[in-house]
């Protein structure tokens, strides 16, 4: 890290003060209050301000990550006159917002806390809904909250000083100090220490907001009135505690600590001894969850201990094994005194963070995504560049593809699809694990995208976004293009409208690709040959990649998705007196399904409206259509509804669907014999104890895929993200072009790959902005590769031999012979067909030079290891 | 398919409860006993005295030649009173009765021997023993072993006979569409899978769970196929390996079970030796003959209360016709674990306490880490009551249920019913060696899939032993009921009242049925 400030030992006089902190006294050992697990989050960082209406969508999307018992959200970098004060106001002073579960309270809160210790700039009510009654999600009236604008009084700070002997350091951080203690006496006073809990702080900090409520997220954001309140940054969370009966949002997420607010999906194994070390250093947990001590740590560290953000990840999720030693050598010796110090206070078990802060002395708002280790909660990243910037973070990518639909709805200036999209690798020696999104005061907010290390995220500099000119299809043009592209589109293929396309994508603007898509919805609707030529076609611009040139991919794949809903939307629907073997389903007209009306009938599922899961979710609608004669399923409109190609049963060959949008977790699992085609990325839990059939990925698939399975053929154009093929047995086999996070094909069981049994190809690829294959830094970052695993084989793309040994922990690198490169060599062929990844160009092209397979491909194979074989020889 | 299934079926419960017990001795020649009777051959003359005088049958003759004396049969010491006792009654003083050497080293303090005589006993008649073998408890000196029944002084109910005595268990109480599945008995057979078990001892459970109308579940190695027929009650179960799990095996039964952890090794996964990895247990399984299985721990695609809810949604979605039932070990917030998996949507938790195991569970994780299962059940029961969702789940109780006492206990203490393993095994004649994992497995022919051990069994014999131990049971429940006055089951459950801990309760206390009551 550059311009790294020296520790500053000054700050521990700071720490010290808090030796007079009453400490809490718990009944016995302090504990978890509550188990709670997984739940939703979500968070993005906007260069200008964004009203909290988006942060809604991807908060319902999310709600079967949480179960209504607790939600919250956080804003920072606020609009100063919805607020009611002055921008310095806004910028100096510390904003408390303090909920009143009795109001009675409040002037004895007050007359203890406020008055005497500060000076009071603005103090209101938050405005709410009259009737908490109103949202018939909530059970119990939220508590009053009510929002203060405080500077401390200079005398009590002065005493504060003098009582401590803090001279040396700076006012502002002795006032920050200040700050925070007299919180944590005030929830002392009035929460944690009562029976009866009658009021604690919310947040506190310069500039940034925490609401949270007995209900979901976005109730949040409704009954306090949020919905036109706009923020830089938002964060939102989905609780789900597993107790039944909660009557006050105490528990629920976002966490504050001084000009911070964290949420959390996970839960710590180590809630004990993360709480002991924090109370050794004067910090006491007062909530009782795991987050809240999560906060205390960033707290501790950062502000406390003055860690840069760097060292405060590193404490929190430590590199180690492998990426430890792949590490430059004086960061190894920084990070070991790190993990010598912190290791015991670092939360151990799944968990993932998002923060939300303001850095107030550099003007800097900030959105920090962190993941653990070993990366056991999902999380995706996006990145947004143009005319606005916007970084996200989300535990699902339809969170992330949510908020930028709902802000694309309402500024043109936002496009519905990222421009990249991907996952960390925790505790990793690439990425370190950690995102930060930076909003930086430059003319107005400039967001940057940095990783652990500080190394930039960026997009290309020179692809620009579709500034939204669309041209009016004149009867001329109509004439011109129509004759030409009803001739392209004569191709089923979609290949001749596709090479058409990407060979004039130079010369074009985005209004003249935009046009030729108008062009081909108009003529979609003429007859079923156009139709599926049409379809075709847009799928392949879909999926393929090519040289966008000076356009960005993002905005043409907005307008491929927006012209390709169109066609399907044009179906007749079921029911129809229509010749078309094309039929349309919606939520609305589901209960009119009827049996196909024709051998090759399509049936063209608008998923939007079903719920995600459920007796009434999509996959099931699907399921009961399958039995009724339908084979050939076109889906679209996901908005991470799961479960999609579950439930038809063994022996459903020949039926293929394919899925368009953010499809959900769990699809294809328990494949056996269907086709399915994912035109985008896919989630978690993708194929699992798939047994038969194809699966094929255009994107990047989550954690866990193929899971336990047991065959089948799949190709996944990306990466994979963590543990991919664990447990898997039988005979998959598995093309993925791009790499694994870790623990790839983790005790693999796939008898022997030359009969018959399973193997995984990786080819460590990825595609470059202007669409061209290029080999990844390494084929495979982890380094748990093949692990435990006693059966099938893995071949890696690794001409540079980066792969060691020392990765493998039971498997062993063999050359490829003859016969391996025979077997896999028709799968490659295949996924040249299907992804557009040449076996010559690409594949065996090194360098520019023609290699023979076995120079380009290598074999890990299991050998017979001791663990796995060895019998308990008591009797010996 | 589904015709066939229903013909099975109905082939099957035209037997139901109306059970008689067939007798089933011991396959081998001589059967273990507490106590022996010596004949001393040189003094003996071979008169036929013996075979005379016992109405037990321990004396027999072939001809002229007198058998070697079934000792198993005999009442022991306590016949001495009798006027037909053989050794007084013996002209020639041949013979002599004494406590079987072997009866020593026979059982653990939990299974002990008089429960492993007992219980192959009821295999063997479906009755009580008649001589002093303690059937209900083990000696373990705590949990069930140190529970009491009192029983009232007078019967409540004189009238109540054991045909209005329902000892139905059903398992969905929450009202979601989904089918109702009713047990005819409080317990059904917990998971042991192909690998642990051998086919023949699978099948041998599975068909007394037919004749009483309750489930079997397939434990994690996939579901043979020679199941099929019997579908219906056959629970699948889906564990952290997800061996043999397909959408196919979902779809076949009425019940999925979902193991995240076993009470007998919470936290360690599952772990099938190289050895017992034989061609056709791979097969099954889909992996390499000889190599080690491991069932991670956890799930990998689960790491929270809301991936639980997810997963659980997906197979409810696989199979719309399903109740999932969820298997959990018994860890100090077991209550949030069950009210996650109520909220998450599962019809049944099963609480697998840290009894259970076979021998190949690591004997440091047996008993030392999950808590005993009589804690973890009123506990989670009165959290539930507490909630205010226990009528909406059924709650199963697992990990060393011995006996029909253990199960009206656990009732007692706030289960819904209870899940049996070891118990059956044992009525197979399992010794309680412990050597279940040790090279090819089972001297007894039940823990292996070895072809040539597995034949030492057929499915027959181990069919009818499970049968009447079942009938035991049965009688045993319905005597329990009837002296409190209860006219079914569901009425005990909770009834802490009727128990009593010996540790705090210094009266004489005598709950053996066997006793006129």
């Amino acid at each position: 890290m550059q311009g790294k400030k020296k520790l500053d030992y000054q700050n521990l006089r700071l720490l010290k003060t808090r030796r007079d902190l009453p400490a809490p006294t718990y009944p016995g050992l302090p504990v978890k209050a509550d188990e709670e697990g997984g739940c939703g989050v979500t968070g993005f960082a906007a260069s200008v301000p964004v009203t909290g209406r988006h942060i809604f969508a991807p908060s319902i999307q999310m709600h079967n990550r949480g179960n209504g018992k607790g939600g919250g959200i956080a804003a920072v970098g606020l609009d100063p006159d919805t607020l009611g004060v002055s921008q310095e106001i806004l910028d100096e002073d510390y904003l408390l917002q303090i909920a009143f579960l009795d109001e009675e309270v409040r002037p004895a809160v007050e007359a203890q806390f406020i008055t005497p210790n500060f000076r009071v700039d603005h103090v209101q009510r938050l405005p709410r809904m009259d009737d908490w009654r109103e949202l018939p999600g909530l059970v119990v009236q939220p508590p009053e909250v009510w929002r203060y604008f405080v500077r401390v009084k200079p005398e009590v700070l002065q005493y504060f000083i003098q009582n401590n002997r803090l001279y040396e350091i700076a006012w502002r951080k002795v006032e920050d100090e200040f700050v925070a203690q007299n919180c944590y006496r005030l929830n002392q006073a009035f929460y944690a220490s009562l029976g009866e809990k009658k009021a604690f702080v919310l947040s506190f900090g310069r500039n940034l907001i925490i609401l949270k409520i007995v209900g979901y997220a976005e109730e949040a954001a409704l009954y306090y009135q949020l919905l036109d309140f706009k923020a830089h940054v938002w964060i939102a969370h989905q609780r789900y505690p597993t107790r039944g009966r909660v009557w006050h949002p105490g528990g629920a997420h976002p966490f504050a600590a001084m000009n911070v607010a964290l949420v959390h999906n996970g839960d710590f194994a180590n809630y004990y001894a993360v709480a002991e070390y924090l109370s050794q250093r004067h910090f006491y947990p007062q909530f009782l969850t795991d987050t809240e001590v999560a906060v205390l740590l960033f707290d501790l560290w950062h502000r406390c201990y003055g860690y840069p953000l760097e060292y405060v990840i590193e404490a929190l999720a430590p590199t180690t094994e492998r990426d430890f030693d792949l590490l430059p050598v004086d960061k190894q010796r920084i990070y070991r005194q790190i993990q010598a110090a912190n290791i015991h206070g670092s939360p151990d078990g799944p968990w993932f963070f998002i923060i939300a802060r303001n850095e107030p002395e550099q003007q800097r708002f900030e959105l920090i995504g962190i993941t653990d280790t070993s990366m056991l909660r999902p999380q995706v990243f996006a990145l947004s560049d143009g005319e606005v910037q916007i970084g996200l973070v989300c535990s699902e990518k339809q969170a992330i593809d949510a908020t930028l639909a709902s802000l694309a709805a309402e500024d043109p200036r936002f496009c519905p699809v990222a421009d990249l999209y991907w996952n960390a690798r925790g505790g990793s020696h690439t990425d370190g694990g950690a995102f930060i999104f930076a909003l930086e005061e430059q003319n107005g907010r400039r967001l940057t995208c940095t990783d652990k290390f500080g190394r930039c995220k960026t997009v290309p500099w020179y692809q620009k976004p579709w500034e939204g000119t669309v041209l009016e299809l004149t009867a001329e043009r109509w004439g011109e293009l129509g004759a030409m592209i009803k001739g392209l589109l004569q191709d089923s293929t979609g290949c001749s409208f596709y090479d058409w396309v990407v060979k004039n994508l130079v010369k074009w603007p985005y209004s003249r690709f935009h046009e030729a898509l108008q062009v081909v919805t108009r003529l979609s609707r003429e007859a079923d040959e156009l139709k599926a030529g049409a379809i075709a076609a847009l799928t392949l611009l879909l999926d393929w990649h090519y040289d966008p040139v000076d356009k960005k991919r993002s905005h043409l794949i907005r307008l491929i998705l927006e012209a390709l809903e169109e066609i399907c939307d044009q179906t007749p629907i079921i029911g129809a007196d229509h010749p078309s073997r094309y039929r349309l389903v919606t939520w609305e007209t589901r209960g009119t399904l009827t049996g196909a009306h024709h051998p090759e009938g399509v049936l063209i599922l608008k998923a939007t409206d079903f719920p995600p899961e459920g007796e009434d979710c999509d996959a099931r609608f699907l399921c009961r259509a399958y039995e009724l004669g339908w084979k050939r399923f076109l889906c679209y409109g996901y908005r991470g509804q799961r479960f999609l190609g579950c439930g038809f049963g063994p022996a459903s060959d020949g039926v293929r669907i394919d899925a368009y949008g953010s499809t959900g977790d769990y699809l294809a699992s328990g494949l056996d014999g269907l086709e399915i085609y994912v035109h985008g990325n896919g989630q978690d839990q993708l194929g699992q104890i798939m047994k038969r059939g194809k699966l094929v990925v255009y994107g990047d698939v989550g954690q866990t895929f193929m899971y336990g399975a047991k065959g089948g053929e799949v190709y996944i154009m990306g990466n994979a993200a963590g543990r991919p093929l664990i447990n898997a047995v039988g005979c998959p086999r598995v093309v993925i072009n791009g790499t694994a996070l870790d623990f790839l094909a983790e005790s693999f069981m796939a008898g022997d790959p030359l009969k018959g049994g399973g193997f995984v190809i990786v080819n460590g690829l990825e595609f470059d902005e202007r669409g061209r294959v290029r080999p990844q830094a390494t084929p495979y970052p982890g380094s748990n590769l093949f692990s435990l695993a006693s059966g099938g084989a893995l071949y890696i793309r690794d001409p540079y031999n980066q792969v060691v040994a020392e990765q493998l922990n039971g498997g062993e690198l063999v050359p490829l012979s003859a016969a391996d490169w025979q077997l896999i060599l028709p799968y490659l062929k295949e996924n040249e067909r299907l992804f557009n990844i040449s076996l010559e160009k690409d594949l065996l092209t090194v360098d520019g030079e023609r290699h023979p397979p076995e120079q380009v491909y290598r074999k890990v194979q299991a050998v017979k290891l001791a663990v796995l074989t060895k019998v308990s020889d008591d009797w010996d | 398919m589904k015709h066939l299934r229903n013909l099975a079926e109905k082939a099957e419960e035209a037997l139901g409860l109306g059970w008689t017990p067939v007798r089933t001795p011991c396959r081998f020649r001589n059967p273990l006993s507490k106590y022996r009777v010596w004949r001393n051959e040189a003094k003996c003359i071979q008169c036929g005295k013996c075979v005379e005088v016992c109405p037990y049958g321990v004396h027999s003759k072939v001809g002229k030649f007198i058998k070697r004396p079934k000792s198993y049969l005999c009442l022991g010491p306590a016949c001495e009173k009798n006027s037909f006792y053989c050794v007084a009654n013996c002209p020639t003083g041949a013979l002599r009765l004494r406590l079987n050497p072997v009866y020593h080293t026979l059982g653990d303090s939990r299974w002990t021997a008089d429960l492993l005589l007992a219980t192959w006993w009821m295999a063997e008649f479906g009755t009580l023993p008649y001589m002093d073998l303690e059937y209900r408890i083990g000696a373990s000196g705590g949990g069930f072993d140190k529970l009491r029944f009192i029983f009232p002084p007078q019967i409540p109910d004189s009238k109540l006979s054991h045909e209005d005595i329902s000892l139905e268990l059903s398992l969905n109480q929450r009202n979601d569409g989904r089918p109702q599945l009713t047990l005819s008995v409080p317990w059904y057979s917990a998971g042991m899978s192909f690998g642990s078990i051998s086919l023949n001892a699978m099948l041998s459970r599975l068909k007394s769970a037919v004749t009483y109308n309750t489930l079997m579940s397939t434990g994690e190695g996939g579901y043979p196929e020679i199941l099929y027929p019997y579908d219906h009650y056959v629970v699948t179960q889906v564990a952290t390996g997800l061996f043999g799990v397909r959408e196919d095996t979902i779809q076949r039964v009425r019940m999925v079970e979902f193991k995240y952890a076993q009470g007998a090794k919470p936290g360690l996964g599952g772990h099938l030796l190289g050895d017992k990895v034989t061609e056709a247990v791979a097969h099954m399984r889909e992996s390499v003959p000889g190599m080690a299985l491991f069932s991670p721990f956890p799930f990998h695609s689960v790491y929270s209360v809301e991936d639980h809810k997810k997963h659980l949604d997906w197979i409810k979605e696989v199979n719309p016709r399903a109740l999932v039932s969820v298997k959990v070990s018994t860890p100090t917030d077991v209550d949030m674990v069950a009210v996650g998996s109520f909220y998450a949507g599962a019809h049944v938790v099963q609480l697998d306490g840290s009894y259970g195991g076979t021998g190949a569970a690591p004997d440091i994780a047996k008993k030392n880490i999950a808590m005993p299962i009589e804690y973890a059940i009123p506990k989670v029961h009165q959290f539930l009551l507490h909630e205010g969702i226990r009528r909406q789940i059924t709650l199963i109780a697992s990990g060393g249920i011995r006996t029909a006492f253990d199960v009206a206990k656990a009732i007692a203490l706030g289960a819904d019913g209870v899940q049996i393993g070891t118990a059956e095994l044992v009525a197979l004649e399992c010794l309680r060696c412990h050597q279940c994992e040790s090279g090819r497995g089972c001297v007894r022919g039940i823990a292996t899939t070895d072809p040539e051990l597995t034949d030492m069994m057929t499915v027959d014999w181990g069919a009818n032993r499970v049968r009447n131990m079942y009938h035991a049971w049965v009688w045993q429940l319905k005597e329990i009921l009837r002296r409190l006055g209860l006219r079914s089951i569901r009425e005990l459950v909770g009834r802490t009242d009727v128990l009593v801990h010996l540790d705090y309760y210094k009266l004489p206390v005598d709950d053996d049925l066997r006793r006129s009551g």
